[in-house]
C-alpha cells in the first residue's frame, strides 16, 4: 500500500491509497469516484509517460507521498458540426463572386470605358436583367432587325456573365455587336478605336432594348422602366395660341447655365425651351415657348447633365465644368403635371406617415407601444416588401392585388461620371449602389468600394470625376 | 570619461609643444611682456638650473628641492601649461645632458623625477621619456605630481608594455608602477581608467586587491558594460573579474547576472551555496526563472532545508508566472477578453469597409485565430476558443474550431495553449477534450497546445513529456509534427535527455517525410540550444547528408540547417568543426547551411568582423540562384543586436542593402530590421518598414508588414496600429498580404500590450537564448513566406511563444505576495563611468507597482521604506523592509 497525492485541475486529493497488488485500473476507478472522470479518459502522469492500465506498480518506482498529476475532463468530446462550414476558398468562382458583395468589373478593350460604365449602370437594374432573361428569339423576328436582336442577346449574355464571374469580364462579343449595330462607335483614329460619348451609347442601347423588349404583356417593358411621358404646353407669346403635345422620353436633361447650381434648377431649365416655328395664325415663323411637365413616372429616372456642347471653333465637344449638386434623394413633384400631382398625393402621405412612425413617433409613444409596434412592424414589412417587389426574386409581386405606387420620390442608384475635358476623351467610370446598399466604383476591371458621402462629391467644379448621367430609382409604396 | 568603446582606451595625449627654434625666439621676444612676478620666477628657475649643475651635491639637492617645490605649488588652468614648466622648458635639454654625466646618487634620482615631470610636456611623441625617467627616479608617490602626470604615465605604460611584449622583455618594473597608478585611480574615483590600464597590461586580476565596498559597484558596472566590446575570450575574463568582485562583496544578484551572462552553471551553483539569506535566494531563483535556466537545486545549494528547496524550485520552475501575470492584468484592469474585431477596428477605416462578405474565408478566420491567440495570450480566457466551453451549452462547443479549415484547426486548438500560457493546470484541463477528437488536425493542435502551455514552465510531474511522447511515433505526419514541435517548445533550453532519446532516431530514419524531420531538427535545436551537443549535431548532419537532392530543395530543409545552427547559438568558434563538415554538404544547401551556422554561432556577440563578412556576402552578385544571402542578412541582425552602437550601425548598413542590394536581399532586410528593433518601435525603423510595406514586390511588402508587427510586439503602439489599419484597407483584396497585416496587428497587441518579445532583459544585459532561438526560427521561416506561413505550416508562428515574457515590474513582499509601492519609471540613462552619483532615469513618472516597463525603461523605488533585493528592477522583485526607515510625519 502506498499513499500518494493526486493533483487534478486545481484540486489536490491529498491521500489516495494505491494498492500496488492490483493493476492501475483499480487506482483509476478510485479516481473516477473522486473526480467523475471515466478511467479511459484519465491521463495520469508518471515518470516516463502515462500510466498504462496494465503497468506494473513496482516498475514505476513510486514513492510514499509522491504527487501524481491527472488530466482528464468530463466535458463532451468536441464533435464536428453535421454540415461542414463552407469557406470562400472552397467555392467555385461564381459563388465567390456572390460573396464578394458586388459583381465583376469589365476589361477595357481599348477606349471602351464609355461602354463599360454604361453597361455597369444598366446592369444594376434588376428588372432589366429579368426582362432580358425572358427574352427569346421566337416571335420577334418580324419587326426587329437582326442586329438589334444580336445586341439584345449580347446584352443578356454579358449581364449573365457579370453576375456569375468573380473576375473581370471581357465584353468582347457585346462590343462587336454594338459596333455593328451602331457604326459610329467603330470610328478609328490612328488604327485605334476612339473614345466615344457615353450618353450616346446609353441612349442607343436603351433605344435598342426598348425596341427588342417591347411586349404588351410584360410589365417590365422598357417604357415602364425608363420611359417618361411628358406633356408639353406650347404657347406662342405673340399670337397667344396654345397647343398640347405629349412625348415619350427616356431621360430628363439637366441644362447647365450660369444660374444653375443644383440639379433641381437644371431640370427646370431643361423642361422649358423656346422654339421657332411657323405660326398658322401669324403666317410667319414666331417664337414659341414650350413648357413640359411629367405625366407618367418611370421606375428608373435617368437624368443627363448636359455638360457637353459642340464648340465650333475647336471642332469638338467641349465640357462645362460647372459644379451642379445633386441629391441622394430626389423629389420630382415640382415637375409633374397637375393630374399626376393629384395622383401622388395619397401615396406621399402614406410614405410620410410610415417614415414618421419609423423615426419621429418612436420616441414619443413608448407607453402604448403594443399595437403601435404591431403597426410599425406592419409598416416596415410593407416597406421592405415594396423594396423587394422591385427585386428580381419577387417578380410576381406586380401581378398581385397589391400595387406599387409611385411617390415622386427617387433614390440615387447609379452615377456615370466623366473625367477629362471633352466627351471624346478622358475617362468614364460607373458608381453603382449594390443590393446590399454599398457603393462600388467600377473603374473598368476594378470594382472599388466607396462611401455614400463620396458619391455626392462627384458634382463637378474641378478636374475630379463629375456626374454625367444619374440614375434614380423610384421609391414606391404598396397599398392594398 | 565616457565609456570606453573597445577596451583600448585612448590615453589623453600628453600636451606637447614642439621644441623648435622659431618657437624659442618667439618665447624670447615675449620675455619683455612678462610681468614682474613672472620675470622673477623665470630668473629664479634659471638660477636653479644653474645650481643643479653645481659641483656641490648639497647645492644641487637644494636647487632640485626648490625646483620641485615650484612645480608642485604651481597652479594653472586646464588649458595652459603651468608657468614653472613653461619656463623650464628651454633648459630641459641642458638638464638631460647634465643628468647623463652625473654619477648615481640620491641627487641623480631626484633630478630624474624632475626630468620625468618635465618630459610630460617636452619629450617627443613615442619617446616615452617621462616613463623612462620615472623608472630611473626615486619612485616616490606618483600621485604627488598630479592627475595629468599619472594619466600620462598610464598611456606610456600601455605603449611600453606592448613594445616589451613584442621584444619579450620583462615587465616587472612596469608592474610596480601599474600598482601605484591603479591604486591612485581607484582612490580618486577613476575606476574606469584603472580598469583600462589593467586591461592594457593584461593584469585585470590585480583589480580585486584595490576594490573596496565604496567603489566596487562602479567598477563592476564598467567591467560588465565594456565586456561586450571586448573580443573573446578576453570578455569572459572581464566578466570573471566582475563576478569575483560581486561575490566578494556579497552582491549575489549581480554575481548571478554575470554568471548567467557567462553561461557558467558552476558559478550559479557556487552563488547558491555562498548565499545564506533565504530571501535573497528566492530573488536569485526569480532571476534564474526569467532567464529560463533549468536548475535542479540540491541539498548543498539549499543548505539542506527541504521545505525551502521545494519553494525555491517552484520559483525556478516558473510555476507562479501565470499568477503574477494575471495580478498585473487585474491591476491594470484589462482582464476583459478582446476579439479580433476589437483589434482590427474596421470602423476607423475610411470607406473601404470590407464589403460584408457573407461566406467565411478560411484564411481570414485563420488570421483571426492567431490574432485572438496573440491578443489574449496568457489571460486564460478569450471570446473564441474558451468562451464557447464556458457557456456549457454543449452544442456551442468548438464552434470557432470548425470555422477553420483542415490544418487551420491545428492552429486553432493550439491557440488554446497560447491563451492559457503558463497556466499548466487550467490549460491541460481545457486542452484535454481535443485529445479524444476524431480529427487528426485537432489532435495535432492539442499536442502543440500542451507544448505551448508548458513553455518555460517545468512541472515536477512533467506532463508535456508524458502526454506527447507516445504521439511522436504515430503514422500521421501532422500529429507527429504537433507532438515534436510541442516537445521542442516545452523543453526549449532544458537539454532533456529523454526527449533526445525519443527524437534522435527520427532524424536518422530515411523513411520519415522531410517535414517531420525538419520539425524534429528544430525541436532538438531548441532543446539543446547553445549546448554544442555533439550527438544532436551528428544526427542532423546525417539527416542532411542522406536526404535526396529533391528533398533538400524543399523549403522546410532550412529548418535542418537552422536546427544545427541553434546548437551553437552564441558559442562562437566552437562551431568551426561543424562548419567544416557543412562545406561537404550537397551544394544546394552547403552555403546556406554555412551562413546559418556562422550567424547563429556569433548571434548576440556583436562581433564586428562577422558583421563585415556577412555584409560582404550580400555584396556578391549571384548567378546560380543560390539562397544563402537571405540568412546572411538576418545573420547581420543576429550578430549586431548585442549592443546599442552596433545595432545602430547595422540598421544603417541595412538601409544601404535596401538601396543597392538585389531583390532576394531586399526581401529579408525587413525581417532583419524586425529583429534588431523587436518590441522596440523605433521611429526610424518604423518609417522604413512602413515605406517597404507598400513595396511593389509583394514578398518585401509581406516581410515588412510582419516586421512592423515584430517591432511593435506587445507595445500597443498607436502609430503602428494606425499604419496596419491603413494597410488592411490598402490590401483588402490581397488575401496573403491581408493575412500578414492581421498577424502583425495581433502581434502589436500581444497580450493586450503586457508582453514583450525582446530576448534581452535585466537591463539589456542578459540574452535569453531560447527566446532568440524562437524568434530566428520564425524569421527563417519567413524567408519563404508562401510555402511555410501562408502554406500549411502557419503554426510556426507559435515559435514566438518562446520569446514571450511579461514586461512588468511586480514587487512582492517577503512572503512573495504582491506589494504595491510607488516606483519611478523613466527612460534609462547610461551612467557607466560617470562621476558621482548620476541619475539613472530621466523623464520619469511615478506609478504604483505592478507597472509596465517598455524597452529602454528603467524603474527605481520612490520610497525608502523598502529595499529591493535585486539591483535591476524587472520582473519579480522581492522587497524587504528598510530597517533604517523612519516614517516621515511631515508628509502625513
Amino acid at each position: 500500500m502506498l499513499t500518494v497525492s493526486v493533483k487534478w485541475q486545481k484540486e489536490v486529493f491529498p491521500a489516495v491509497e494505491i494498492d500496488t497488488s492490483q493493476p492501475p485500473l483499480v487506482f483509476k476507478c478510485q479516481l473516477y469516484a473522486l473526480t467523475g472522470v471515466t478511467p479511459e479518459r484519465q491521463k495520469i502522469m508518471v515518470k516516463g509517460g502515462l500510466l498504462k492500465d496494465d503497468a506494473d506498480w513496482n516498475a514505476l518506482g513510486l514513492k510514499e507521498g509522491q504527487r501524481l498529476m491527472m488530466m482528464g475532463t468530463v466535458d463532451e468530446i468536441v464533435k464536428a458540426p453535421e454540415n461542414n462550414p463552407v469557406f470562400l476558398e472552397d467555392l467555385p468562382e461564381e459563388e465567390q463572386a456572390a460573396s464578394m458583395g458586388h459583381t465583376a468589373g469589365l476589361f477595357n478593350l481599348g477606349n471602351t470605358c464609355y461602354m463599360n460604365s454604361t453597361v455597369q449602370c444598366l446592369h444594376s437594374v434588376p428588372e432589366l436583367k429579368l426582362a432580358l432573361q425572358k427574352y427569346t428569339y421566337s416571335g420577334r423576328s418580324s419587326d426587329l432587325d437582326p442586329s438589334s436582336h444580336l445586341l439584345t442577346v449580347a446584352t443578356r449574355d454579358l449581364f449573365g456573365e457579370l453576375d456569375r464571374s468573380a473576375r473581370a469580364v471581357a465584353p468582347m462579343q457585346f462590343w462587336m455587336v454594338l459596333r455593328k449595330k451602331y457604326p459610329q462607335f467603330a470610328q478609328q483614329h490612328n488604327g485605334l478605336f476612339m473614345q466615344q460619348d457615353a450618353e450616346e451609347c446609353w441612349t442607343q442601347l436603351i433605344y435598342t432594348l426598348s425596341q427588342s423588349l417591347k411586349s404588351p404583356d410584360s410589365s417590365e417593358s422598357m417604357k415602364s422602366l425608363f420611359g417618361i411621358e411628358l406633356t408639353s404646353k406650347i404657347r406662342c407669346a405673340e399670337s397667344g395660341e396654345e397647343s398640347l403635345e405629349t412625348e415619350l422620353v427616356y431621360s430628363l436633361k439637366c441644362h447647365i447655365s450660369h444660374e444653375v447650381n443644383h440639379l433641381h434648377e437644371g431640370l427646370k431649365h431643361g423642361l422649358k425651351s423656346e422654339l421657332e416655328k411657323v405660326s398658322p395664325v401669324l403666317g410667319r415663323s414666331a417664337v414659341y415657348l414650350k413648357e413640359s411637365r411629367i405625366n407618367t413616372l418611370p421606375n428608373y429616372l435617368t437624368i443627363q447633365f448636359v455638360r457637353f456642347f459642340w464648340k465650333r471653333e475647336s471642332n469638338q465637344k467641349a465640357k462645362i465644368l460647372r459644379k451642379v449638386n445633386y441629391p441622394i434623394e430626389l423629389d420630382v413633384l415640382d415637375f409633374c403635371s397637375d393630374e399626376l400631382r393629384e395622383k401622388l398625393k395619397e401615396p406621399r402621405q402614406i410614405l410620410r406617415d410610415q417614415e414618421n412612425t419609423k423615426f419621429g413617433l418612436k420616441k414619443g409613444n413608448q407607453s402604448d407601444s403594443k399595437d403601435k409596434d404591431v403597426e410599425m412592424s406592419n409598416a416596415e414589412v410593407s416597406l421592405s416588401t415594396s423594396c423587394e417587389s422591385s427585386n428580381s426574386n419577387a417578380a410576381g409581386a406586380m401581378d398581385i392585388q397589391k400595387q406599387a405606387q409611385f411617390t415622386g420620390i427617387y433614390d440615387l442608384v447609379a452615377v456615370l461620371t466623366h473625367k477629362g475635358r471633352s466627351a471624346d476623351s478622358g475617362h468614364y467610370v460607373a458608381w453603382v449602389k449594390q443590393e446590399n446598399g454599398k457603393w462600388i466604383e467600377f473603374d473598368d476591371e476594378n470594382p472599388i468600394p466607396q462611401r455614400e458621402e463620396d458619391i455626392t462629391k462627384l458634382s463637378g467644379g474641378g478636374d475630379w470625376h463629375m456626374a454625367y448621367i444619374c440614375m434614380y430609382k423610384a421609391r414606391t409604396i404598396v397599398t392594398p | 570619461m565616457a565609456p570606453a568603446q573597445n577596451g583600448h582606451v585612448e590615453q589623453p595625449a600628453p600636451p606637447k609643444v614642439p621644441s623648435k627654434d622659431p618657437k624659442k625666439t618667439k618665447d624670447e621676444k615675449k620675455e619683455e611682456d612678462l610681468s614682474e612676478e613672472d620675470l622673477a620666477l623665470k630668473q629664479q628657475l634659471e638660477l636653479y638650473v644653474e645650481r643643479v649643475q653645481d659641483v656641490d651635491p648639497g647645492v644641487q639637492k637644494l636647487a632640485l628641492e626648490s625646483m620641485r617645490q615650484e612645480i608642485r605649488t604651481a597652479t594653472s588652468s586646464m588649458t595652459s601649461v603651468p608657468k614653472p614648466l613653461k619656463f623650464l622648458r628651454p633648459h630641459y635639454g641642458t638638464l638631460k645632458a647634465y643628468y647623463e654625466t652625473m654619477e648615481d646618487s640620491d641627487v641623480k634620482n631626484y633630478l630624474a623625477d624632475i626630468l620625468s615631470v618635465l618630459a610630460l610636456t617636452m619629450s617627443a611623441e613615442g619617446e616615452r621619456e617621462s616613463l623612462k625617467f620615472r623608472l630611473l627616479g626615486s619612485k616616490g608617490d606618483i600621485g604627488s605630481w598630479g592627475h595629468e602626470y599619472v594619466r600620462n604615465h598610464a598611456g606610456e605604460i600601455a605603449q611600453e608594455y606592448q613594445k616589451r611584449q613584442m621584444e619579450e622583455a620583462h615587465v616587472d618594473d612596469l608592474m610596480d608602477l601599474v600598482q601605484q597608478i591603479v591604486s591612485f585611480h581607484v582612490k580618486h574615483n577613476a575606476e574606469p581608467e584603472a580598469v583600462d590600464l589593467l586591461m592594457e597590461v593584461e593584469e585585470l586580476d590585480m583589480l580585486t586587491d584595490h576594490i573596496d565596498a565604496t567603489n566596487y559597484k562602479r567598477t563592476c558596472l564598467y567591467l560588465t558594460s565594456f565586456a561586450s566590446y571586448v573580443p573573446g575570450p578576453d570578455d569572459m575574463l572581464v566578466l570573471d573579474i566582475a563576478y569575483s568582485i560581486y561575490t566578494k562583496f556579497g552582491e549575489y544578484t549581480n554575481a548571478l547576472r554575470v554568471a548567467l551572462c557567462m553561461h557558467n552553471l558552476q558559478y550559479v551553483k557556487a552563488i547558491f551555496t555562498a548565499c545564506v539569506d533565504p530571501l535573497q535566494k528566492k530573488q536569485l531563483c526569480y532571476i534564474l526563472a526569467r532567464q529560463g535556466v533549468t536548475l535542479e537545486l540540491d541539498d548543498e545549494m539549499t543548505n539542506g532545508n527541504e521545505e525551502q528547496r521545494e519553494l525555491l524550485q517552484e520559483i525556478i520552475n516558473n510555476i507562479k508566472l501565470s499568477e503574477g501575470f494575471l495580478t498585473l492584468a487585474r491591476d491594470l484592469e484589462i482582464m476583459e477578453s478582446k476579439s479580433p474585431e476589437d483589434i482590427y477596428k474596421a470602423h476607423l477605416i475610411d470607406g473601404r469597409a470590407s464589403a460584408g462578405a457573407s461566406v467565411d474565408s478560411a484564411r481570414q478566420n485563420l488570421a483571426g485565430t492567431f490574432v485572438n491567440a496573440f491578443v489574449n495570450a496568457g489571460f486564460g480566457q478569450d471570446k473564441l476558443m474558451t468562451a464557447a466551453t464556458e457557456s456549457s451549452s454543449g452544442g456551442n462547443t468548438g464552434n470557432w474550431l470548425f470555422k477553420n479549415k483542415e490544418h487551420g484547426k491545428a492552429s486553432a486548438v493550439a491557440s488554446l495553449g497560447l491563451i492559457l500560457l503558463w497556466d499548466v493546470d487550467a490549460g491541460l484541463t481545457q486542452i484535454d477534450k481535443y485529445f479524444s477528437s476524431n480529427d487528426n488536425h485537432a489532435i495535432a493542435g492539442a499536442l502543440l497546445a500542451v507544448g505551448i502551455v508548458n513553455c518555460g514552465i517545468q512541472n515536477e510531474c512533467d506532463p508535456a513529456y508524458a502526454l506527447l511522447a507516445e504521439y511522436v511515433s504515430k503514422d500521421e505526419s501532422n500529429i507527429r509534427i504537433g507532438a515534436i514541435m510541442g516537445l521542442g517548445l516545452a523543453y526549449a533550453g532544458s537539454q532533456k535527455e529523454e526527449v533526445l532519446r525519443l527524437l534522435s532516431p527520427i532524424l536518422t530514419d530515411s523513411k520519415v517525410p522531410i517535414d517531420v524531420i525538419a520539425f524534429t531538427a528544430i525541436s532538438l535545436g531548441l532543446i539543446y540550444v547553445g549546448s554544442c551537443n555533439d550527438e544532436v549535431a551528428q544526427s542532423i548532419i546525417i539527416a542532411l547528408m542522406e536526404r535526396s537532392d529533391s528533398e533538400l530543395g524543399e523549403p522546410l530543409t532550412r529548418f535542418l540547417c537552422l536546427g544545427l545552427g541553434l546548437l551553437y547559438l552564441g558559442k562562437q568558434e566552437k562551431v568551426d568543426a561543424t562548419l567544416e563538415v557543412a562545406k561537404t554538404f550537397n551544394e544546394k544547401i552547403s552555403r546556406y547551411c554555412q551562413v546559418t551556422l556562422e550567424s547563429c554561432a556569433y548571434a548576440g556577440t556583436g562581433n564586428v568582423l562577422k558583421v563585415q563578412s556577412l555584409l560582404g556576402l550580400c555584396a556578391e552578385h549571384l548567378e546560380k540562384g543560390e539562397s544563402h544571402q537571405a540568412p546572411a542578412v538576418i545573420g547581420i541582425a543576429m550578430v549586431a543586436m548585442a549592443e546599442e552602437l552596433g545595432l545602430e550601425m547595422a540598421i544603417r548598413s541595412l538601409e544601404h542593402l535596401l538601396q543597392y542590394g538585389e531583390q532576394n536581399i531586399r526581401r529579408s532586410v525587413p525581417l532583419a530590421l524586425g529583429l534588431l528593433s523587436i518590441s522596440n518601435p523605433k521611429v526610424n525603423v518604423m518609417d522604413t518598414l512602413s515605406r517597404l510595406s507598400h513595396d511593389t514586390d509583394s514578398e518585401v511588402a509581406m516581410a515588412a508588414t510582419l516586421a512592423l508587427g515584430l517591432i511593435g510586439a506587445g507595445t500597443n503602439n498607436a502609430r503602428i496600429a494606425g499604419m496596419l489599419r491603413n494597410l488592411s484597407s490598402y490590401y483588402y483584396k490581397d488575401p496573403s498580404l491581408l493575412f500578414c497585416v492581421r498577424i502583425a496587428q495581433g502581434l502589436v497587441h500581444l497580450g493586450k500590450g503586457l508582453l514583450t518579445l525582446n530576448p534581452y532583459h535585466s537591463d539589456r544585459f542578459l540574452l535569453s537564448h531560447s527566446a532568440l532561438a524562437g524568434i530566428i526560427t520564425l524569421l527563417h521561416s519567413c524567408l519563404d513566406m508562401k510555402s511555410i506561413i501562408l502554406g500549411k505550416y502557419h503554426y510556426v508562428l507559435y515559435f514566438l511563444v518562446l520569446a514571450m515574457q511579461p514586461r512588468m515590474l511586480l514587487t512582492v513582499d517577503e512572503n512573495l505576495k504582491p506589494l504595491s509601492i510607488p516606483v519611478r519609471v523613466g527612460q534609462a540613462v547610461d551612467v557607466v563611468g560617470q562621476a558621482g552619483r548620476p541619475k539613472t532615469i530621466t523623464g520619469f513618472q511615478t506609478h504604483t507597482t505592478p507597472v509596465l516597463l517598455a524597452t529602454g525603461d528603467r524603474a527605481e523605488l520612490a520610497t525608502e521604506k523598502y529595499i529591493p533585493l535585486s539591483s535591476v528592477l524587472e520582473g519579480f522583485v522581492i522587497l524587504k523592509e528598510n530597517p533604517d526607515y523612519q516614517h516621515d510625519n511631515r508628509t502625513s
